[in-house]
């Protein structure tokens, strides 16, 4: 779904690449965490996916397709496959709920039955049918980021790009958030998630990706946020968050040992 | 295709209702702006019109001091005879050249009411081969012992031409000045539209609407303040229109008789007025678009 062939990345101006030669493979389906310092390149990263930013040298490709290579106005559709939310959930604040979800599928053009039936769809999804017609600063925190995930799931996207969507959020209602991108996960979506949140990360043990200074140094297949599981302690409170995600997830996320299996780098 | 055209309006109205005080100064200059543009063409039209009326028109008039001897007038008869420019010449006595200034004069009656058919200057009436030679001709028989006035049309046609024609540079170039001002005021009352909306302008780049999606509204909003400033304008070129005809009937000011167009003149210039409209508006927000919008 997602592969990088010895990606670089420098921004003008500022010295030294905030990626460095970075090649992996991120399969259909997978659940992906980003993790790493702050100013690593995990921005970087899901920009180069979305193409607000291009590489400088290696190839980046989203089903198939070489983005680098792709013409300014075929961007518009690499994007449509591409769900899209953010720390700061960035909802039009002059519009209800309903309407904040339906402008993504107004402005690609879709015709109002699809829309209308969509929008009622993917408010059930993420719990908020109710609340539809309210405007965002009515909501809590984490209702506006399910509006969001609302906005960027609601044409079915092949990925979904998530820029520490729990950031501005507390533990518990990052659970909730973390469910329901598990249950997105579930369609076949694949996700790729940058996080600080060692809590989510060390519970969820999912894949994850370590970038440092711009390198990639760790990918490890069940992994948690350090390489110490005792890294874990100093989280916020990773042990609440980690057994109620563990009803969900099933008896198979006990707290192991993390799996170090680095995958295939150069 | 029915919901995007159905969302440009309501986006472009949108807009402009936000915009509204930029967008009416936009408007009110692109108004004044093309309502000198219209009228200039109008006035240039009218006197084109004067100008074919009259411009037929090569005859020198000479008109005999009443008080002139029978020798005096015999001498003119002679010297305009004489005078190769002149192509043919009539000669009206007291009579026929008092009918003359009654037909003339018909609009002025006070004026008619003091002449007498005695007291009528006679007139020779010629045609003169190049209308160039009227002001060196008018010139020599004013000179002529026994006459009274030598006149001709060609001569105030000519200065009205002239001045007509520097009236008209000076209408064009505040036209043209009014113009660039307002198609900087489209551009920026578009600019501040996008900055209003550059929270939507994101989201819509990230859920992966085209750019073209997202410059319509814009360059509408453009297309519609210039538009709304010629409709001003075509309303303003109608009324002086209608105005100078108005007058023209009202005071039977005859000489303005040709400034009153045809309805097809009239058209054509209106149309002229909101096409520059347009093109203004459509400029504007182009500009603005391309440098603020950053898609
Ligand atoms: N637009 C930019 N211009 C110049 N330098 C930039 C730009 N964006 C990011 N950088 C630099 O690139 C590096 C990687 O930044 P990036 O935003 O990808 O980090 P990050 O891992 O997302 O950090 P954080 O966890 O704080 O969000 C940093 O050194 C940053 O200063
Ligand atoms: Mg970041």
């Amino acid at each position: 779904m997602i592969r990088f062939e010895n990606v670089s990345k420098a921004y003008k101006g500022a010295e030294g690449d905030a990626l460095h030669d970075i090649s992996l493979e991120i399969l259909k389906g997978e659940f992906v965490f980003l993790v790493g310092a702050s100013g690593s390149g995990k921005t970087t990263f899901l920009k180069l996916l979305l193409r607000e930013e291009v590489a400088d040298g290696g190839s980046v490709y989203v089903a198939g397709r070489d983005i680098g290579q792709l013409s300014h106005w075929r961007v518009p559709q690499l994007r449509r496959n591409l769900g899209c939310i953010f720390q700061d959930f960035r909802l039009l604040p002059s519009r209800t709920v309903a309407e904040n979800v339906a402008f993504a599928l107004e402005v690609i053009g879709r015709p109002r039955s699809v829309i209308k039936e969509q929008v009622g769809q993917v408010l059930e999804l993420v719990g908020l049918g109710q609340k539809h017609h309210r405007m965002p600063d009515e909501l809590s925190g984490g209702e506006q980021q399910r509006v969001a995930i609302a906005r960027a799931f609601v044409n079915r996207p092949l990925v979904l790009l998530a820029d520490e969507p729990t950031g501005n959020l507390d533990p518990a209602t990052s659970q909730g958030i973390m469910k329901l991108l598990d249950r997105i996960n579930r369609t076949g979506t694949t996700v790729v998630m940058a996080t600080h949140d060692v809590g989510i990360v060390d519970a969820m043990r999912r894949r994850v990706i370590e970038l440092d200074h711009g390198k990639l140094i760790r990918d490890q297949a069940r992994g948690v946020y350090g390489y110490d599981n005792s890294s874990t302690s100093r989280g916020i409170p990773a042990v609440s968050v980690a057994s109620v995600l563990d009803e969900d997830l099933g008896p198979a996320t006990g707290r192991v040992a993390a799996v170090r299996a680095r995958r295939g780098i150069r | 295709m029915a919901l995007s055209l159905e969302y440009f309006a309501k986006e472009t109205a949108s807009n402009l209702w936000r915009n509204r005080v930029m967008g009416l100064a936009a408007v009110l200059t692109v108004a004044v702006s093309l309502s000198l543009v219209g009228t200039s063409l109008l006035l240039r039209q009218a006197v084109n019109r004067q100008v074919s009326q009259f411009g037929a028109n090569t005859s020198l008039a000479i008109f005999v001091n009443p008080s002139a001897t029978t020798q005096q007038q015999a001498d003119i008869r002679s010297t305009i005879s004489q005078t190769p420019q002149i192509t043919h010449c009539t000669f009206l006595n007291h009579e026929q050249s008092y009918e003359q200034a009654k037909r003339v004069l018909a609009s002025a009656p006070a004026a008619v009411s003091v002449l007498t058919p005695a007291t009528t200057p006679t007139v020779f009436g010629g045609q003169l081969s190049n209308p160039a030679d009227a002001t060196t001709l008018m010139a020599t028989f004013q000179g002529v012992p026994g006459v009274y006035m030598a006149t001709s049309p060609v001569q105030s046609i000519h200065v009205l031409e002239q001045v007509t024609n520097v009236l008209q540079v000076v209408l064009i170039v505040i036209a043209l000045l009014l113009l660039v001002s307002s198609l900087v005021l489209i551009l920026n009352a578009i600019r501040m539209a996008i900055f209003a909306r550059r929270r939507e302008v994101s989201v819509m780049k990230l859920v992966g609407a085209t750019n073209w999606f997202i410059r319509v509204p814009f360059m509408l909003e453009g297309l519609v303040q210039g538009l709304l400033g010629s409709a001003v304008a075509v309303f303003v070129v109608l009324l002086a229109n209608l105005g100078v005809g108005y007058l023209v009937h009202r005071y039977h000011v005859s000489v303005l008789s040709s400034t009153v167009l045809p309805a097809h003149d009239v058209l054509m210039t209106e149309l002229i007025v909101v096409l520059v409209g347009a093109v203004v508006g459509v400029a504007g927000s182009t500009v603005a678009v391309r440098r603020f919008l950053d898609v």
